[in-house]
């Protein structure tokens, strides 16, 4: 996994500010939350059919394909991801499927070009922060997927946190024993958690530019805890969060 | 510990010497009931009123209370360390300069009329923090009851009556919660070491008075009544910093956005989301009270009882119906019950009859003597998985409420570990005095006890997770 580089970070942000950007795109988001520390899962920027061809053959079948482009916020609304991707036709397919679709939902977004991922199943966690008016930035750690929709099954702490408010944050939510392999579920390894939400609760707090930020599914594996989405948003030059 | 001796807010809770203006000699106006508070102490305050020198002022001269009355402020002969203004709004801040001239460091300010009264009350409210400031002067409310600070009978409000001495100093941002917490601790023993209305907040907040009740050394137990915070993240730090020392129980109302809807209006402050009150509670390890009875019953057990240093409690009963719902109340909270060692098992069968349950709750049956009851009770204390003991008494004919009252309270002197009882359906009895008298938080129904236990063992492991005992 690439070692957390906060040079990196700083630089992204920059790069998006020159450009008059509030929103990182799905690459320049990964590489953030990486920077931080976070494990990433495999995945490539692609900017043609060709490329994306090459990745795919790199990553390894199945892979799942997403749109890169700092103008979409929500991908699945422009059809800009195709999961579970078995080979080279339907990689093609869905390259050329994206392109259209992006292009005829939203008109004139700028494209980057799409991200080659490999296909990560598990248990999903999610990982986020926000500010609040009253008492500043916030972490918010929980079940993904429709645990976090139906079940709002979060925890919230003010960062920064310390190692056993990470703790016992994972105590809190209702399906911890999901957690620690109840009916199957792949065991989650908690230090490996609590290592996660302090990294995110130190770089949210160092990079003030960042207002939000998702990691949206963090998965449980077979193999350990990846994230597998990541949106990062930044602040009001200058405004930003109260603390 | 440090000393409140030099703290900055020392003038408001230990000023040797306090005027009054706006005191009034005619009954019925609040600068009366006030002068009547300080002067001759009120209803339920034991030996009088503030030990210090109090100085009334009003333009109309005369005695108040056999103390003379000045025309102004700069009249008064000594130094005044604390004024109490209980003048209409609209000369307030005359009133703010003739404080700043006399070399007043610290206003508490009863009027009402400002910020919680529309855009002119709002516009008092920021040039009297205005001139404050350029005084070097703190400001209490305004639109507040002030302090009572029940070790030197100082009582700057102008509430009916004052609570007993004793070890919870209170904040509220609600007047009516202050007088009905005072209502409340004459009638179930809830001693107070500070209390304090705190209005608008237009420049002391919550943090500062924490602040101040982290080194007060009569204060071991901290509560506070609150719609929102003036600043968030200061609230937090300051509660960050004190619950080490000691606990704090907090009751946050608006947690509901219909509630919410109804603080905004009644305070006009701003607040943050629950989520943000909540996360900032747990984080810094303070305990939330849902209710104004959770707010009583935390606050007395925490004050007087110690923590439960270990994961598991006993519930001793006689009486089996409000065992069970003191087990069910205690599985829903989240407070473990010990699981009994064999040997403590053993133990109990030697003194019981053969038909006890052989659980936890112990339920030594209905017929069980002041001899069985308490026989089982030193079994409890001793056993080591047992942590903290719950003591439910149904009222029967075989045992004395006095008797079995009295054998707990000594019992409990045995041990450290933490107590809290129920003399199910029995309210306002000598019995239940006595336990309330000896610092065991006493209630009339079985799941309020199991409540308050459930705040010492989240007391408890605030400590023991963070290494401090």
């Amino acid at each position: 996994m690439n070692e957390p580089d906060p040079v990196d970070v700083d630089r992204i942000i920059r790069g998006a500010r020159a450009e008059g950007r509030g929103m990182l795109d799905l690459w320049e988001a990964r590489n953030v939350i990486s920077g931080l520390g976070v494990p990433m899962d495999h995945a490539e920027l692609a900017g043609s059919r060709e490329e994306a061809l090459k990745a795919a053959a790199r990553i390894g079948y199945p892979v799942v394909m997403k749109i890169v482009s700092p103008d979409v916020v929500h991908k699945t609304e422009v059809g800009g991801v195709k999961i579970n991707l078995p080979d080279n036709r339907e990689v093609g397919a869905a390259f050329d499927a994206m392109m259209s679709s992006v292009r005829q939902k939203l008109p004139g977004a700028r494209v980057k070009g799409v991200l080659i991922e490999e296909m990560v199943r598990g248990t999903e966690l999610i990982i986020g922060s926000s500010c609040d008016p009253q008492f500043g930035r916030m972490l918010m750690f929980g079940m993904g997927g429709v645990f976090v929709e139906v079940y709002k099954d979060v925890s919230f702490r003010l960062v920064p946190i310390a190692a056993f408010d990470a703790g016992e944050m994972i105590e809190e939510i209702r399906g911890k024993a999901i957690l620690d392999g109840a009916r199957g579920y792949p065991k989650a390894d908690r230090e490996q958690i609590i290592r996660i939400l302090l990294k995110v609760s130190e770089g949210f707090r160092k990079h003030t530019d960042i207002e939000a930020l998702d990691i949206n599914p963090l998965m449980v594996t077979e193999r350990g805890i990846v994230a597998v989405d990541a949106r990062v948003i930044l602040g009001d030059a200058g405004k930003g969060c109260p603390v | 510990m440090d000393g409140p001796g030099d703290h900055p807010l020392r003038d408001f809770f230990q000023p040797e010497s306090v005027a009054v203006i706006g005191a009034s000699s005619k009954p019925g106006k609040v600068g009366y009931a006030i002068m009547s508070n300080l002067v001759l102490g009120a209803e339920g305050q034991l030996g009088g009123g503030f030990h210090g020198k109090v100085y009334p002022v009003n333009p109309s001269g005369g005695e108040i209370f056999r103390h003379r009355t000045f025309s102004s402020i700069k009249q008064i002969p000594g130094r005044v360390d604390l004024a109490v203004i209980a003048v209409p709004a609209a000369s307030v801040l005359e009133v703010l300069d003739e404080c700043a001239a006399k070399g007043i460091k610290a206003v508490v300010m009863i009027s009402s009329g400002f910020s919680e009264s529309g855009p002119d009350g709002k516009e008092r409210e920021r040039l009297a923090v205005e001139k404050a400031r350029s005084h070097g002067m703190r400001i209490l409310g305004p639109n507040c009851l002030g302090v009572i600070n029940t070790s030197n009978r100082l009582n700057t409000t102008f509430a009916k009556k004052a609570p007993p001495r004793g070890p919870i100093s209170f904040v509220s941002q609600s007047g009516a919660i202050c007088t009905a917490v005072i209502e409340y601790s004459q009638e179930e023993y809830m001693g107070f070491a500070n209390f304090v209305s705190i209005g608008n907040k237009c420049d002391l907040d919550d943090a500062d008075i924490i602040d101040y009740y982290a080194r007060d050394p009569e204060t071991k137990c901290i509560s506070i009544y609150m719609e929102s915070a003036k600043n968030g993240r200061r609230f937090y730090e300051s509660l960050k910093k004190v619950v080490p020392k000691k606990p704090v129980v907090i009751l946050k109302a608006g947690r509901t956005a219909t509630g919410a809807k109804a603080a905004s209006s009644h305070t006009g402050a701003l607040a943050g989301s629950d989520i943000a009150y909540t996360a900032a509670i747990q984080e810094a390890g303070a305990i939330r009270a849902r209710t104004m009875l959770e707010l009583f019953d935390f606050s007395r057990a925490l004050a007087y009882q110690p923590p439960v240093m270990g994961d598991g409690i006993a519930i001793l009963s006689n009486a089996g119906g409000p065992a069970v719902i003191a087990a069910d109340v205690a599985f829903d909270l989240g407070l473990p019950l010990s699981d009994l060692s064999d040997e403590t098992i053993g133990k109990i069968d030697r003194v019981c009859p053969p038909t006890w349950n052989h659980g936890n709750p112990v339920d030594v049956i209905g017929d069980a003597d002041l001899a069985r009851y308490t026989a089982v009770l030193d079994i409890l204390i001793k056993a080591p998985e047992v942590h903290g003991i719950i003591t439910i008494v149904g009222p029967q004919a075989v045992m004395d409420l006095g008797e079995v009252s009295r054998a707990i309270v000594e019992l409990s002197g045995t041990t450290t570990k933490p107590f809290c009882a129920s003399l199910v359906g029995v309210v306002s009895r000598a019995s239940e005095g006595y336990l309330d008298e000896h610092g065991i938080p006493e209630m009339e129904v079985p799941e309020r006890p199991v409540r308050a236990m459930k705040a010492l063992y989240h007391r408890g492991l605030y400590l023991r997770r963070r290494g401090l005992r």
